[in-house]
């Protein structure tokens, strides 16, 4: 009895109690927008989140995706799928589907940044003023993110509110707009930005600014613009074609370089940016100017527009010193050397002698530099006392973003060498060989022991087989030997990349209003004086486009140039990349160097097929898109 | 998801090499072990195995030739980056197109297809489009494709010359478009074409061609030792290409030539 009593007042009470509003409370796990939107705290964590999530192709991005420094890439970056450089272990240029997919993530973010979008107005404790500029920053983040969906996909879904879940799925499905209509969104969405961003900012320096808005849009307009100059050198077929899913109208090109022309001509005239260190006395300071600028952007406050910083090792950071550094100064890392620029790249240099021209480097008597079938004893080549005499004269910043066979780096010096020339004349290149002469022991690889050399050797993959190894925004101090320890910053759009879309745009669409043919000579030769050039050169496409290729080099602008420029076909079609051998010639006393124009050892002959241009989209037998041509 | 079916003929070699482990003095503990382990596995299979794939094999078949509605000769392909030809089986929505490239010689064939009605139609390709059909494609289904291609190359030879490998042709082109680009390819393989060589010779053309002109384009071995050996058998083509969206090559057939 007592028992029932018991039961019945327990049941009272649990059902009593249900009465009550124990269940509404706000989860303590969660906040609404009222209450994370009213500090200045709560809209840094938010903004903070978008920013990890944009898209900007920096030191972590490559083809396993964005913010990847933590994975094992096998140091294949994006400059190894390019021209510009090969890495020493895998000759890799393509991935199933296209290059470089971002579907699912982009998508994520968008929906993110509406959130942000349709939130911040309904925050009562935000000033106008506020909500105005967070407004214009989610309008650049998703111009952002919408640049990099159009630039892989062509025309894209354009989400502009946040979708609710219905289970009528169908009402959910947002059909591709044209290739033109999304980069015109992009280019609006740019305005959007620029109309309430602040010009500067004093704290939180590394958010959007205005000026990082008109940069975003010179660089999309150029890649439109380029895209409908150049689409008919590979046209393709298809629903997606048919539709205006995917390609421009040749006729819209000047519209788009006409946009870019106007958004870089305003940070040029209003921006108050300048190159950093313009006027070096030597080429030799133009060398310590230019590195400078990338082991510290931070210092560089001039040139930098906008940065995304690294700050903690082993979490936060990235990995180009653990992949990239020549196998001497791996510091213990494992695989080092992975990055190895090609001779295709250093010949693309101009030399302080001949100003207005690529000087590919010539190694024979004959001066033929298309040869590439490797030693010919019947030739004559150039001897040379030093390993990179060779290169004395050219541009300054091949020497900044190039370690050179023989030069010092992190304080040693860097044994680059392929091989010898035994005195009997026998060839002794790209094996692992020794010879005594007159008492003297000389090694193929220019060392005894794997440690004291950097080239040639299919050691663990860790030797440049190019000739040449990588120092661009390398630390010049010790790096603990981990993936994510290296904290160099990026620079996501500088001046010098203004200057040259501007130049192009102006060559490209032969513009001629404000003085335009004179501003855009004086842009490419401004960033020539500041790599210690001293004669100015002409405008025109040819000078504009290997400034853009030597200066903005390893900066992952290479793959998209080929791209919106439609040059991938044509510069990969069978095509094998190049290396220059040095090796020691032992016929003569005392020995000097000679070099090789070759083949890359190891290399299959590569083919970028024009269906790439366009990279596939993911799921849609789901989301009943049209897919893009021949996937 | 099917797992397919562990015979017990499997186990039972799985357990005589599980003998073989261990000393002589635990051997018989670790047979018992293993013995016990293996049968857990084993009932952990085959319960997981429980369903039957029961599809059927692909049980029928599709083959046949592009050829040149006018000479009656098949027109020559590269295999890959090639001519493809779309199939949409009928029965299926949304429903995954397949696609298949035809072989070096302008034949083709699927010999893995499942028997029911198709649309095919040729894709990419290096002739003027045809129109889709619908086909019921059953136990060696045969069908021709008679087309246009964009050019005829015509008279071709390619001697040797010393180390030089000489290639001479007529172009006949069939569409008013400009013929981009001609070529002489080389490689160690039959299947030789633009896209697979070692070596090739060509000329951004860029015009449009007469029938009567005579194209030489020429390889030297001298000039390419790192991949044309002397002594060597190598195989030599040459083509053309039409300046028509998305187009294939045009070629004359692969001839072989030992280098000097």
């Amino acid at each position: 009895m007592k028992t029932r009593i018991f039961n019945i007042l327990l049941l009272s009470v649990i059902f009593f109690s249900g009465c009550r509003d124990v269940l509404d409370l706000r989860p303590l796990d969660k906040l609404d927008g009222e209450t994370l939107f009213a500090t200045p705290e709560g809209v840094r964590v938010y903004l903070a989140n978008l920013y990890g999530q944009l898209p900007i192709e920096d030191f972590s991005f490559g083809r396993l995706g964005f913010n990847t420094a933590n994975q094992n890439t096998g140091g294949i970056a994006p400059a190894t799928q390019t021209d510009d450089a090969a890495n020493s272990e895998f000759s890799h240029l393509l991935d199933g589907g296209g290059n470089y997919q971002w579907w699912d993530p982009g998508y994520k973010l968008i929906r993110d940044i509406n959130l942000l979008l349709e939130t911040i107005p309904t925050v009562s404790s935000l000033s106008d003023a506020d909500k105005a500029t967070l407004l214009s920053e989610g309008h650049f983040l998703r111009a952002f993110t919408y640049f990099a969906l159009v630039k892989r996909y062509g025309g894209v879904p354009l989400i502009t509110s946040v979708q609710q879940y219905t289970p009528d799925v169908e009402s959910l499905k947002v059909p591709r707009s044209t290739e033109k209509d999304t980069w015109d969104f992009v280019l609006a969405e740019c305005d959007a930005a620029i109309e309430s961003l602040p010009a500067s900012r004093t704290e939180d320096n590394r958010r959007a600014t205005k000026w990082v808005a008109y940069a975003l849009k010179s660089r999309a307009a150029l890649h439109a613009a380029s895209l409908a100059k150049y689409w008919s050198k590979a046209p393709l077929s298809g629903p997606a074609v048919s539709q205006g899913l995917v390609g421009l109208e040749s006729s819209l090109a000047n519209h788009y370089y006409e946009i870019c022309i106007e958004a870089s001509r305003k940070i040029m005239d209003e921006g108050g940016f300048s190159l950093h260190k313009p006027t070096p006395a030597s080429p030799e300071e133009a060398t310590a100017n230019y590195m400078e600028l990338f082991q510290n952007p931070n210092g560089a406050t001039g040139e930098v527009i906008f940065i995304k910083g690294y700050t903690n090792p082993g979490s936060s950071g990235h990995s180009y010193d653990f992949w990239f550094n020549p196998n001497q100064t791996s510091d213990g890392a494992p695989h080092p050397g992975r990055m190895n620029p090609t001779l295709d790249f250093v010949d693309l240099y101009e030399s302080y002698s001949n100003p207005g021209h690529s000087t590919p480097i010539v190694t024979t008597t004959d001066g033929n530099v298309t040869d590439y079938n490797g030693f010919n004893a019947n030739k004559t080549y150039l001897r040379f006392d030093t390993p990179y005499d060779i290169f004395k004269d050219k541009d300054a910043r091949l020497w900044a973003t190039v370690v050179l066979p023989g030069t010092e780096w992190k304080g040693k010096t860097i044994v680059i060498q392929g091989g010898y020339i035994q005195p009997d004349g026998t060839p002794k290149i790209e094996t692992k060989d020794q010879i005594t002469v007159n008492g003297a022991t000389y090694y193929t690889y220019g060392a005894a022991d794997w440690t004291n050399y950097s080239g040639f050797e299919v050691y663990l993959g860790n030797m440049t087989r190019t000739g040449f190894s990588f120092k661009k925004f390398l630390s010049p101090n010790p790096v603990p030997p981990n993936l994510t320890y290296s904290t160099t910053d990026w620079i996501e759009f500088r001046y010098a990349e203004i200057l040259l879309n501007y130049a192009e745009a102006v060559v490209e669409s032969n513009y001629t209003a404000n003085g335009a043919q004179a501003a855009a000579k004086d842009a490419i030769n401004a960033i020539r004086r500041r790599a210690g050039h001293t004669v100015a050169i002409e405008l025109n496409l040819e000078n504009v486009l290997r400034e853009r290729r030597v200066e903005l080099a390893f900066e992952n602008k290479r793959y998209w140039d080929l791209v919106r420029r439609r040059d991938y076909h044509e510069k990969f079609n069978n095509t094998i990349r190049k290396a220059l051998v040095p090796v020691l010639d032992l016929r003569v006393s005392p020995a000097k160097y000679i070099f090789i124009r070759k083949n890359l050892s190891r290399e299959n002959p590569l083919t970028f097929p024009t269906n790439f241009y366009y990279v596939s989209i993911p799921g849609i037998g789901a989301n009943g898109l049209v897919q893009n041509p021949q996937y | 998801m099917k797992m397919r079916q562990i015979k017990p003929a499997m186990l039972a070699a799985i357990a005589k090499g599980g003998k073989n482990t261990g000393s002589m003095r635990h051997l018989k503990t670790n047979y018992v072990r293993m013995k016990r382990l293996l049968a857990i596995v084993a009932w952990a299979v085959l319960a997981s195995a429980c369903e039957l794939d029961n599809y059927d094999a692909p049980n029928a078949q599709l083959s046949g030739n592009i050829i040149d509605a006018e000479t009656n000769e098949l027109v020559q392909q590269d295999i890959i980056r090639g001519t493809t030809i779309k199939l949409i089986e009928h029965g299926y929505d949304p429903v995954q197109p397949q696609y298949l490239r035809v072989k070096n010689d302008g034949t083709y064939a699927n010999t893995l297809l499942f028997a029911n009605t198709y649309t095919i139609q040729p894709e990419l390709r290096n002739f003027v489009q045809v129109e889709e059909q619908e086909i019921q494609i059953g136990s060696d289904t045969k069908l021709d494709f008679r087309v246009q291609p964009y050019i005829r190359v015509k008279e071709a030879s390619i001697v040797k010359e010393g180390t030089k490998i000489v290639a001479t042709f007529k172009l006949q082109q069939t569409v008013p478009e400009v013929v981009s680009r001609i070529g002489l390819y080389a490689d160690a393989e039959p299947i030789v074409g633009e896209p697979i060589r070692d070596v090739a010779a060509e000329v951004q053309l860029g015009r449009t061609v007469d029938e009567d002109e005579t194209f030489t384009l020429v390889i030297d071995a001298a000039d390419n030792r790192a991949v044309l050996k002397s002594g060597n058998q190598y195989f030599f083509r040459v083509g053309a290409l039409i300046n028509v969206p998305e187009a294939k090559f045009n070629y004359a057939p692969a001839v072989a030539i030992t280098v000097d």
